[in-house]
């Protein structure tokens, strides 16, 4: 393992080199004032202007083609980038230190906060942004609203369901769980079964998961009152949902490999996974890794907590901001208002897969609104259009949200290892997350 | 060097030769190793609840050193990595040695060959040959887990208690070969007259590999343990590649991991500044501790 020949020695210090570089890039950032700078006036009409937008979302190249092609005097160079946890973010946060961000990019609602708070986000309601508020859905608006400032467009959310194998629960006589007792009853059936098949994963690694099932249940984890954050992971809505994934977990009728990774991707295809709680963009998911599957799936509403009602929650979201340094604001935000309501640019976006659009109405009459193959001549968006309305609005996220999720995957990869619960991987997260909050300088309560 | 000559301006020429070096060694070594330090004593403040009111760097001292060693998920970590190499230095150096003896035994056939095919995997990046590994360890797509559970064995590569030892065959297959040609570089430069005393003294092929060839072999062993030692602290490109698809390997399995996570994560790089010294120091402790353990039990290195 000795890495000290030149070349293996640069990939051992990979981690050290990086660190050190981008210490130094934190440096030049010093101390940053409150003040913002001078509002840019929109360029004279005729003047060319160049737009630097970073996005990982498939479809958006299409869309920004047309963009330039409708568009001579502002064009727009779309850069590619890893989708946000992969790297993207490391890779925005750089340039933002080093003062040499994009005019735009793609940043998810829960990261927001996050970068609020290391001062990357150009206050748009200073450009006029709030005029543009009632062509979107008025909660997705509201994720990018800070001290009644906007900081962010809208993009698209993940309202949810239930994706079920249809052909496998009819085999086995179970209908799709309207409530999450039916959803641990038909865990029950499908893994006796078939000794081999499960109703879905646990996946520990994947809190973002979690969280929209505890948004569901009625959690308000975040909320912020002057300059003081509250943090209440663990209200006994939470530990419901801790614990009845707990039960599942200790009866053995629910699998716990992670998501979004081979040994799923291939259960998905030979039927060893027969449910999965997802976002609507999951649709994509399932679609692109399970071709030989098609016809064999539908979707119900996500499996509910009281009989009767319709709570959802949200897994994803994304906004396109515009970050400090930008060169071209007004005309930044001209594009983002585009990209997000028009209508050939949200069809564009939504045959990339986007998820679900944050234009208000958008969904009517779109590609979405059609009868699918893939899931047996089903309807299907129209779940999620009925989610997106039953969507609990007043969800807040903080600036630390990331390491929240590690502490969250940390305690319930504990938790699988034999350390620990759910239950008390989620008061843990609790302690930390305050201790993350009080770690930036910033004023914390519990809410207790 | 024994003596010194008296210093006279000629002596300049020599600085002159060796100062690229220095130069290159200030900028490439001192000066980030310098600035970690110093950025490991500063920390960010914000004003404000989403830090509107603006931030300001400002000195803490040795706050993030004590904030990374109450942080028991760092401080097992370097319990986790310690472990590891108590394992695998051991092993990687006794199967290097081993397989290099064999390859320069006087029986050995097809040499070349071996050599190259024990050197091929250094050619793979990390990276690659995590992910690699990774599809072997995956059940369900591995044919590996797959044929031993017709076997009746049923192995769970990526368990909590497994899962580093599934590390250790990907570092091991990763980088004993590279130990191999140190080590068979070493005993080539061995002469053939020691080999040939040695017979006529009625050495059998053990005794020679006993009393020729490993004292002659101590240089190059002491070589590899240490890049061992210190290679294994730095433990970073496999865990983090088989973190999606190992429920066992959390954000700070490995020191270097937690450092990376703080920095490029959780925007703490006064914290990951801190972390990466105490790991530099922990290196350079077992390094050179090991150093001083072999140097103090007799002859020299």
């Amino acid at each position: 393992m000795s890495r000290t020949t030149p070349r293996r020695r640069s990939r051992g210090a990979l981690a050290v080199t990086l660190a050190a570089a981008s210490l130094l890039i934190s440096a030049c950032g010093g101390s940053t004032g409150s003040k913002d700078p001078a509002v840019q006036a929109p360029v004279k009409p005729g003047q060319k202007v160049d737009l630097r937008f970073w996005s990982w979302v498939p479809g958006v190249d299409k869309a920004v083609d047309k963009w330039n092609a409708t568009h001579p005097d502002i064009h727009v160079k779309l850069e590619k980038i890893p989708a946000g946890s992969s790297g993207g973010y490391a890779k925005m946060r750089a340039a933002l230190k080093s003062g040499n961000a994009p005019d735009l990019a793609q940043v998810e609602y829960q990261e927001i906060p996050s970068f609020l708070l290391e001062n990357g986000l150009v206050n748009l309601s200073r450009y006029g942004a709030d005029k543009d508020r009632s062509k979107f859905v008025d909660w997705q608006w509201q994720q990018g609203v800070f001290d009644s400032a906007v900081y962010a467009i809208p993009q698209a959310s993940g309202p949810m369901g239930l994706f079920y194998r249809s052909d496998l629960f009819k085999k086995w006589g179970i209908t799709p769980p309207a409530t999450w007792d039916e959803f641990a009853q038909a865990a029950q059936k499908i893994h006796s079964a078939d000794p081999k098949a499960y109703i879905s994963t646990f996946p520990a690694g994947n809190s973002a998961w979690f969280t929209a099932l505890a948004w569901q249940a009625g959690a308000k984890w975040f909320g912020v009152n002057g300059d003081t954050w509250s943090v209440n992971i663990d209200s006994s809505q939470t530990l419901k949902v801790a614990a009845f994934w707990d039960k599942l977990r200790s009866k053995g009728v629910i699998k716990t490999e992670p998501d979004f990774a081979n040994g799923w991707y291939k259960d998905l295809q030979t039927g060893a996974i027969t449910s999965w709680v997802s976002a609507q963009w999951g649709d994509a998911i399932i679609s692109g890794n399970a071709p030989q599957t098609a016809g064999k799936w539908a979707v119900a509403p996500m499996p509910q907590w009281t009989k009767g009602s319709n709570a959802s929650a949200n897994w994803g979201g994304s906004s396109t901001a515009v970050l400090k340094g930008a060169k071209h604001i007004p005309e930044a935000l001209k594009f983002a208002e585009w990209l997000n309501t028009d209508p050939t640019s949200v069809d564009l976006l939504l045959q990339g897969g986007y998820g679900w659009p944050a234009a208000a109405d958008a969904y009517k009459g779109s590609s979405l609104d059609k009868p699918s193959k893939f899931f047996g001549d089903q309807k299907y968006n129209e779940v999620f259009a009925q989610a997106d309305k039953s969507i609990d609005n007043s969800w807040k996220w903080i600036p630390t949200i990331d390491a929240t999720y590690q502490h969250l995957n940390d305690g319930f990869q504990a938790a699988l290892a034999g350390k620990g619960t759910f239950v008390s991987a989620v008061q843990q997260a609790q302690k930390q997350t305050v201790e993350d909050l009080k770690r930036k300088g910033l004023k914390v309560s519990t809410g207790k | 060097m024994p003596t010194r000559a008296p210093r006279r301006r000629r002596d300049l020429v020599p600085v002159a030769f060796v100062a690229p070096f220095l130069l290159l060694f200030l900028l490439t070594f001192a000066l980030p190793i310098g600035y970690a330090v110093y950025q490991s004593v500063m920390d960010v403040e914000h004003t404000g609840a989403l830090g509107l009111g603006g931030s300001h760097t400002v000195f803490v001292g040795l706050r993030n050193y004590s904030d990374a060693l109450s942080d028991h998920a760092f401080v097992r970590s370097i319990g986790r990595v310690l472990l590891f190499a108590a394992v695998q230095v051991p092993v990687m150096v006794a199967l290097s040695a081993g397989l290099a003896l064999l390859l320069d035994s006087a029986s050995a056939r097809g040499v070349r060959f071996f050599r190259a095919a024990f050197f091929l995997p250094y050619g793979v990046p990390g990276v690659i040959a995590s992910i690699l590994w990774g599809f072997l360890y995956v059940p369900g797509v591995s044919p590996l887990v797959d044929g031993m559970r017709h076997l009746g064995l049923s192995v769970d590569l990526l368990g909590g208690n497994t899962v580093l030892w599934s590390i250790a065959n990907i570092v091991t297959w990763e980088f004993a070969g590279y130990n191999v040609l140190v080590l068979v570089a070493q005993l080539r430069t061995i002469p053939a007259e020691l080999y040939e005393a040695a017979r006529i003294d009625g050495a059998s092929a053990w005794m020679t590999v006993r009393h020729v060839k490993l004292p002659l072999l101590r240089p190059a062993l002491i070589l590899t343990t240490v890049f061992t030692i210190i290679g294994t602290l730095q433990l970073f490109a496999e865990p983090l590649v088989l973190k999606p698809v190992s429920s066992s390997i959390d954000s700070a399995y490995t020191p270097n991991l937690s450092a990376y996570n703080e920095a490029f994560t959780n925007d703490n790089y006064h914290l990951a500044a801190a972390e990466a010294v105490l790991l530099a120091l922990a290196a350079f402790a077992l390094s050179f501790g090991f150093l001083r353990l072999i140097n103090k039990r007799g002859g020299d290195a």
